[in-house]
């Protein structure tokens, strides 16, 4: 196996129990934190893919701009899950 | 935890069915069809050396049309939802962290984001992913502040005007040549310089300032909605 293929698998499983934490995470605002970095994983797994135009995306819309408006929509709504 | 447990298992159960239902896939050895074609004949048609802008600005032009009306009418329906929405007060101030920073960063931010946009037909990016860093620098000026954005007639016009350009560009092509989008109203250059690759720059630009107005204007409607995070 490649230092390339270690790499993205590693990054693929990361991912998987960063989703499945978001899941059961007791406080709404980790779970949005978790997403956030969920989504900043991706656009790794997309450079590691040969993509970087995706990542460039992913990583401003994904990781950067969802999660602050996850936030704000926390904010808005107020109080714990 | 019990709901926990069934949807556990549920997925599970699907991605086995899912996943032995294609027990033979392969991936094909080296391109095909039109994916080999614009790899082959991509540099000399468009004058572009980044192959992935000139199929989304050049060959699939049209597309990209599309997908900014879709993002237009997207953000046009969140503005007009979130001004129905009682104005929050002034949010709680951040910390001093985040303020300080949103007081360094966004400029390189925006530079950073300029520079994907410009060099959309040399490097990774293009107008789309361009915008969207830039609009994330805006975001952080508002994370910093403690106040309410107000109201901008410049962002709207921005946006208007981008639009009303990019199906100009469009229409220039098809006086030009009969074909909506043509990319040979411009001199396609020497490949690799600033100034090469038709019109891919320009709407490039175009699109980026699309993406930026419009993603800002979403943000300050949501920051007016009252955000107190």
């Amino acid at each position: 196996m490649t230092l390339l293929a270690a790499a993205s698998i590693a990054t693929g499983v990361m991912m998987l129990v960063a989703a499945v934490a978001a899941l059961v995470v007791k406080k709404l605002i980790s779970a949005i934190i978790i997403v956030g970095f969920v989504s900043l994983s991706a656009s790794i797994l997309f450079l590691l893919m040969d993509a970087p135009d995706v990542a460039i995306t992913e990583a401003s819309i994904g990781a950067a701009i969802s999660t602050v408006i996850f936030l704000w929509g926390k904010g808005k709504i107020g109080g714990e899950e | 935890m019990i709901r926990t447990i069934v949807g556990l298992i549920i997925v599970l159960a699907l991605s086995v069915v899912v996943i032995s239902s294609v027990p033979d896939y392969s991936l094909p050895s080296g391109l095909q069809g039109v994916g080999q074609d614009y790899t082959e004949r991509g540099v000399n048609d468009t004058g572009s050396v980044n192959l992935v802008t000139a199929v989304v600005v050049a060959y699939r032009g049209l597309d990209t049309l599309g997908e900014v009306v879709v993002l237009f009418s997207a953000s046009t329906a969140v503005v007009l939802v979130l001004t129905l929405v009682p104005m929050g007060a002034n949010p709680t101030p951040s910390s001093s962290i985040v303020a300080f920073t949103s007081g360094v960063l966004p400029g390189s931010i925006v530079l950073f984001g300029i520079y994907i946009i410009t060099h959309g037909h040399l490097s990774p990016g293009g107008g789309f992913p361009g915008g969207a860093v830039v609009a994330s620098a805006f975001l952080l000026v508002m994370l910093g502040s403690n106040k309410i954005p107000g109201k901008s007639k410049l962002l709207a016009s921005i946006e208007s005007l981008a639009g009303v350009t990019f199906g100009l560009l469009g229409f220039w092509g098809m006086m030009m040549f009969g074909q909506f989008l043509n990319n040979m109203v411009l001199p396609a250059g020497s490949p690799g310089k600033l100034f090469s690759a038709g019109i891919i720059p320009l709407i490039s630009l175009v699109i980026g300032a699309k993406v930026a107005s419009e993603l800002s204007g979403v943000f300050s409607s949501y920051r007016k909605a009252g955000g107190d995070e």
